[in-house]
């Protein structure tokens, strides 16, 4: 029986006028890795905005270990160990890769930063390879190296990665799921939000699919397959009878 | 030549100050700085009392005002205003900044006097030491200023490519919502930011004070040509716009070596090289084709998408045009209707010089008919209109009294010559982003009062141009009529305009150009039709104005003054034609009353109020006027809602929706909250 | 592994024409052999669709699989490297967006462009006057002719509208405190003011809740219904669901090419659909997922 990392209680969340989350609940436990899944817009990556401190919450809770983080501002949610890497890669591009890094330990004391740099380094060692090139011109799995080394270096509690696999080509994006896989190993709570369905279910226990803005379905990550294809392109029946 | 350059490199090196001072705010908050010149003349004008009013000694008074004061000032200021304007539209981020523009220069008038400042020293020991460098006499001030320059550009860059608060800086440039997700406050940073900016703000002011002279005016062109140095920069890049403050200072000296120096022609043409550099650019950048835009936010993608329906538009807010409901027309125009029969009823009221002082208040009506034109309904910010209406004035003076033209014509044909200016500038400021078309006009505005409203023809020594009043209306009561019907005659034809088929299109264009485009409606034709008209009205209302005065002074169309018109419109409601009467009204009326009524002072404070309403205009866009209306009308609803069953699907009864400020976390980002009755 | 016949850059058969006897009619919309090319990235390959007249059709793909590119071809906003996009017939491959909509036209945009100043009933009175009455953009600046009563033929046409899509009640309302799937009706209505052959709509139903996008869909369907506009719709759609439930006709795009095309029914049960959505590299299906489930 594992405690809840963090959990999320009947969210609403308005952009404007439209509303993108409708009493959105989940909960995600300590040591686990959850898929969120869901078509383009369904609010996945709103979710994963909100629970950041990124876009404030119209209504519900977000717990982090027990602590109310609504209406925290996001440095003050990042310190307490909830890290989001944001899709379209969480980095600077205008900034050197080693920059980069140096943002990322920022709130490290100064004698522990180097060597945090030097532990992300090890993990990615392209990296130390590019140290003094603009991240904007690292290519797509690069970059994706660098926000992971990134969050990695002062490892957080709970990672949340959105859309990392998103324009990679299947070996690259290989090598990310496998550096989550890592992370996950080493204690750390995943959050994974993906489109691409298959690879996402390999690595997760459990399984939450969003469709317009709510809730469809969660389970344990080996029952979510066949509920993703009903929910992505409806029931047959709906199907036929669109054709007169 | 030498000599040249190197004294050229004084006043260029404290426009390079300047540019850096305002290009670091513009990358890092989004917010360009209109008011950098009053605050570096504040600060000039706090070391002035300090040094010499107080005796204080130079290095103390220097500490005190450039290096304590300063930055307290921009701390100050942004917590008060600047962190609420972070997703403001363009309009009210400009107008915020032209609020402190207008308000501090009467702000330090109050504090310090007003009397005028002959000599103000630098930096250096009085009586100032002269070295010779490579046979060019140097002042003490000058290397100060070189020093300067020199450790601000070598410090800053070192700063912020070496240490860890620059490469904060440097994050937050480049995107404010992956700074904060790495555990860094953006608010910490941005505070930071504002700090070193008026920190510039105020090194520059005290070194450029013993050139240019200790007054406000003077400070407005200053800053004028930092703004082109920031055009050049394209509001980004630091080391461009360092780059060329130096050659503008470099040029303009050099040109005084090539002209002769007792010409009139040289001050101005002096006068006048930050706006050719600023037209430089502009054909430049026209001729590349494309559009030239600011990002009006900062940051990256991510900082895009968490902006509530990518931001609001320009001026009038989503808040003025949510008021649904039937109130029936009576309500919808019983308070302007009552305002109109009030202004027809004043002129009865009063006596004697009050008289004349109404006709000038109807006939600033009309001027600001063009900017409820301009901006109220275009949706541009044109810092211009002033001189269009300086135009307008002056040609009909000429026509009028040194040709001989009957009035009405005169004023006519003034408005004539103004329009085709409008149409030149709309044409060429198309495709030019919000900020820089501000940038602009504000640019050919002063290029139009140094240039040519200083002509002697115009200025007539100093006495200006009589202009006369037609046969019929030649008595103050009748002239304020005849404004006051030249004012409802614009006013209706505006009011036509707004539900003709035109006002449905520039409507359009101004809320959503791809939605125009999606019905076929050229932007182009319908944001040129916007500008020529405003222009003309902008041009017959300063006709009358000089009529109302009988005489056209050159120097009441300074560009300076039209910002505090803006100002005041945008205070008292930029989308509605009876706020530009009353607007009228009380920028005539309210200073005459407390020089007549309240001790001299009192008329000091009134720029502040001002400059403060324009401030508050963040709050309520439409301005006070509507916003009193707007509360009036709302309590009409509710009494008139309170028996009707609501139908399914229609807006909540008097609703409307609020944009609030999520208040106290500081990286606030704005939630749209519906507001139930 | 697909039964059906490989799809190509020539489209398949017109929709429920498909069967008669007579020729086939021409679509509203075209495009054949598309492809564009952003620098080395091709974003489109060889891609091709068709919009009979009076039908609803779907592009669904998954992320990043080229729809909005081909998208922005069809509307005017991109010029591809090769091939062409027909309109009624008629090549507008290289013709500007303000061009196609005086050719019947019409596109909505993801975030609705409305004119915040104005009512609903004055937006889709402004696209009619453009249509029906050009003239009046200039020449009521200087007539009081519109603070009269606006002509009978022209509030005949803005009521029916209103009706269709069910946007009468809100019709004095300002469009700024509408909820989104209103905005998105009344962005469609005045387009179709302008009398469009065919209609371009850009992920119409995104951010909407189960409710107003059923709404949203069922006004699809009868304005698509309705015999006297004649009008097409093509979507562009993440809901794969729903278009499965809305469109005659339906084109799947995967990295820049179009891997499927067919009847809802057909694309349904498509497993190279299947593995395109569910990011499985071709891989045969569960055993029991068939189509009949």
């Amino acid at each position: 029986m594992t405690e809840l990392l963090l959990r999320v209680d009947s969210l609403d969340v308005r952009y404007g006028l439209f509303q993108a989350l409708f009493a959105v609940s989940l909960e995600v436990e300590q040591g686990s890795v959850t898929a969120v899944l869901g078509a383009n817009g369904a609010g996945k990556s709103t979710l994963a905005r909100t629970v950041s401190g990124l876009v404030p919450a119209a209504g519900g809770r977000v717990l982090f270990d027990g602590v109310a983080i609504n209406g925290w501002p996001i440095h003050r949610i990042r310190k307490l160990g909830l890290a989001y890497i944001p899709e379209g890669r969480g980095i600077f591009p205008g900034l050197s890769v080693i920059d980069n890094l140096r943002m990322a330990v920022g709130q490290e004391n100064r004698s522990e930063r180097a060597a945090a740099i030097d532990r992300s380094i090890e993990l990615f060692p392209v990296l130390g390879e590019r140290r003094m090139q603009r991240a904007g011109s690292l290519s797509g799995g690069e970059q994706q190296m660098l926000a992971l080394a990134g969050t990695l270096a002062v490892p957080p509690r709970l990672i949340i990665a959105d859309e990392m696999s998103l324009g990679l080509a299947p070996m690259v994006a290989e090598t990310v799921f496998q550096s989550l896989d890592a992370a996950r190993q080493s204690g750390i709570t995943i959050v994974l939000i993906e489109q691409f369905v298959h690879r996402a279910l390999s690595l997760a226990d459990h399984c939450v699919i969003l469709r317009r803005g709510r809730v469809g379905w969660s389970g344990p990550a080996h029952e979510a397959r066949q509920e993703v294809l009903d929910r992505y392109l409806g029931e047959a029946e709906q199907a036929t009878a669109a054709v007169e | 030549m030498l000599q040249y350059v190197i004294a050229g490199l004084v006043l260029g090196g404290i426009y390079a100050i300047a540019s850096a001072g305002l290009v670091i705010t513009y990358v890092s908050s989004g917010i360009l700085n209109f008011a950098f010149g009053a605050l570096a003349f504040f600060v000039a004008r706090f070391y002035y009392y300090l040094h010499v009013q107080q005796s204080w000694g130079i290095v103390p008074a220097a500490v005190v005002s450039i290096v304590l004061v300063s930055p307290a000032i921009g701390v100050f200021l942004y917590f008060a205003l600047f962190r609420f304007l972070r997703l403001s539209s363009p309009l009210i981020k400009v107008v915020a900044t032209l609020g402190l523009l207008v308000a501090i220069p009467a702000i330090a008038t109050l504090i310090f006097g007003s009397q005028a400042i002959l000599k103000a020293p630098g930096l250096a020991p009085e009586p100032v030491r002269v070295f010779v460098f490579l046979g060019v006499p140097v002042t003490m001030d000058q290397i100060i200023v070189y020093v300067c320059v020199a450790a601000t550009v070598v410090l800053g860059a070192s700063v912020l490519r070496y240490t860890d608060v620059g490469l904060k800086v440097r994050a937050m440039v480049d995107s404010p919502a992956k700074t904060a997700l790495s555990g860094t406050s953006a608010n910490a940073v941005s505070v930071g930011v504002w700090a070193v900016s008026t920190f510039f703000a105020g090194l520059a002011g005290v070194l450029a004070a013993p050139i240019i002279g200790l007054s406000a005016g003077n400070f407005t062109l200053l800053i004028a040509a930092a703004f082109a140095a920031v055009v050049a920069a394209k509001l980004r890049s630091l080391p461009i716009a360092v780059g060329v403050g130096l050659a503008m200072g470099v040029v303009t000296s050099l040109i005084q070596r090539y002209l002769p120096p007792a010409s009139s022609w040289t001050t101005e043409i002096i006068d006048a090289v930050p706006f050719m550099f600023i037209a430089v650019f502009l054909v430049y950048n026209l001729v590349r084709g494309g559009r030239v835009s600011e990002t009006e936010r900062v940051g990256g993608a991510l900082d895009l998408a968490i902006i509530p329906q990518g931001g609001s538009r320009l001026a009038g807010s989503t808040a003025g045009a949510l008021e649904s409901g039937s109130v029936g027309l009576i309500g919808k125009y019983a308070g302007p209707l009552a305002l109109m029969a009030a202004a027809f009823g004043l002129p009865m009221l009063v006596q004697g010089f009050w008289v004349g002082l109404l006709a000038q208040a109807f006939a600033y009506g009309i001027i600001f008919l063009s900017f409820t034109l301009v901006t109220g309904e275009g949706g541009m910010i044109w810092l211009c209109q002033i001189t269009f209406a300086g135009v307008g004035a002056l040609t009909a003076s000429q026509l009028a009294t040194n040709h001989g033209w009957p009035v009405l014509v005169a004023i006519v044909a003034g408005g004539l010559v103004a329009l085709p200016m409008g149409l030149i500038i709309g044409f060429l400021t198309i495709r030019l982003g919000d900020l820089y078309v501000a940038l602009v006009t504000l640019a050919f505005g002063l290029l139009m009062e140094n240039l040519v409203f200083t002509m002697g023809i115009f200025q007539n020594q100093g006495l200006g141009v009589n202009m006369a009043r037609p046969g019929f209306a030649a008595s103050d009561l009748g002239f304020a009529y005849l404004c006051l019907v030249a004012f409802v005659i614009a006013a209706l034809f505006i009011f036509n305009l707004r539900r003709s088929t035109t006002g449905l299109a520039l409507n359009a264009v101004r809320w959503s150009e791809p939605g125009a485009r999606t019905l076929g409606i050229s932007v182009v034709q319908m944001k040129i039709i916007v500008a020529g008209l405003g222009a003309l009205v902008a041009g017959i209302g300063g006709g009358f104005l000089v009529a109302a005065q009988t005489s056209a002074q050159p120097g009441n169309f300074a560009t300076f003054l039209g910002v505090v018109w803006l100002v005041v419109l945008v205070t008292v409601g930029v989308r509605s034609n009876v706020a530009a009467l009353v607007a009228g009204l009380l920028f005539v009326m309210l200073p005459a009353l407390a020089l007549a009524y309240l001790p001299n002072w009192t008329a000091e404070i009134l720029p502040v109020f001002f400059g403060l309403g324009a401030i508050t205009a963040a709050k309520f866009p439409d301005g006070t006027l509507a916003r009193g209306g707007q509360l009036f009308r709302r309590w009409l609803l509710r009494v008139a809602n309170r028996r009707r069953p609501r139908l399914p699907g229609e807006p909540a009864a008097a609703g409307g929706v609020r944009v609030a400020a999520q208040g106290g976390t500081g990286d606030a980002t704005p939630v749209v909250e519906e507001v139930s009755s | 592994m697909s039964t059906f016949p490989a799809p190509s850059g020539t489209p398949a058969d017109i929709g429920e024409h498909a069967h008669d006897p007579v020729v086939p009619v021409r679509p509203v919309l075209a495009a054949t052999g598309v492809t564009v090319r952003f620098g080395g990235l091709v974003a489109l390959s060889d891609v091709g669709l068709e919009v009979p007249p009076g039908a609803i059709v779907g592009l669904v793909g998954p992320n990043g699989a080229g729809k909005s590119t081909l998208f922005a071809v069809l509307s005017g906003l991109l010029h591809p490297a090769a091939g062409r996009v027909d309109l009624c017939g008629e090549d507008v491959t290289h013709a500007s967006p303000q061009l196609r909509a005086r050719k019947g036209l019409a596109r909505t945009f993801q975030q609705p462009e409305l004119f915040m100043g104005l009512t609903v009933r004055e937006h889709l009175v402004l696209a009619d006057r453009i249509r029906f009455a050009r003239r009046r953009l200039w020449s009521d600046m200087l007539s009081p002719r519109s603070l009269l009563a606006s002509s009978r033929s022209e509030n005949e046409r803005v009521d029916a509208l209103l009706e269709l899509l069910n946007l009468t009640r809100v019709a004095q309302a300002t469009v700024a405190a509408l909820p989104l799937g209103t905005s998105r009706l009344v962005e469609i209505a005045r387009a179709l003011a302008t009398r469009p052959d065919v209609v371009l709509l850009d992920e119409p139903l995104s951010g909407l809740d189960m409710r107003e996008s059923e709404d949203v869909a069922s006004a699809f369907r009868r304005v698509v219904d309705n015999d006297e506009h004649r009008v097409s719709l093509l979507m562009v759609e993440h809901d794969v669901a729903t278009v499965l439930s809305l469109s005659s006709r339906i084109f799947v795009l995967d990295f820049g090419q179009l891997i499927a095309s067919g009847t809802p029914a057909e694309i349904h049960g498509n497993t190279v659909v299947r593995s395109a959505y569910l990011g499985d590299e071709g891989s045969p299906p569960a055993a029991g997922a068939q189509v009949n489930r």
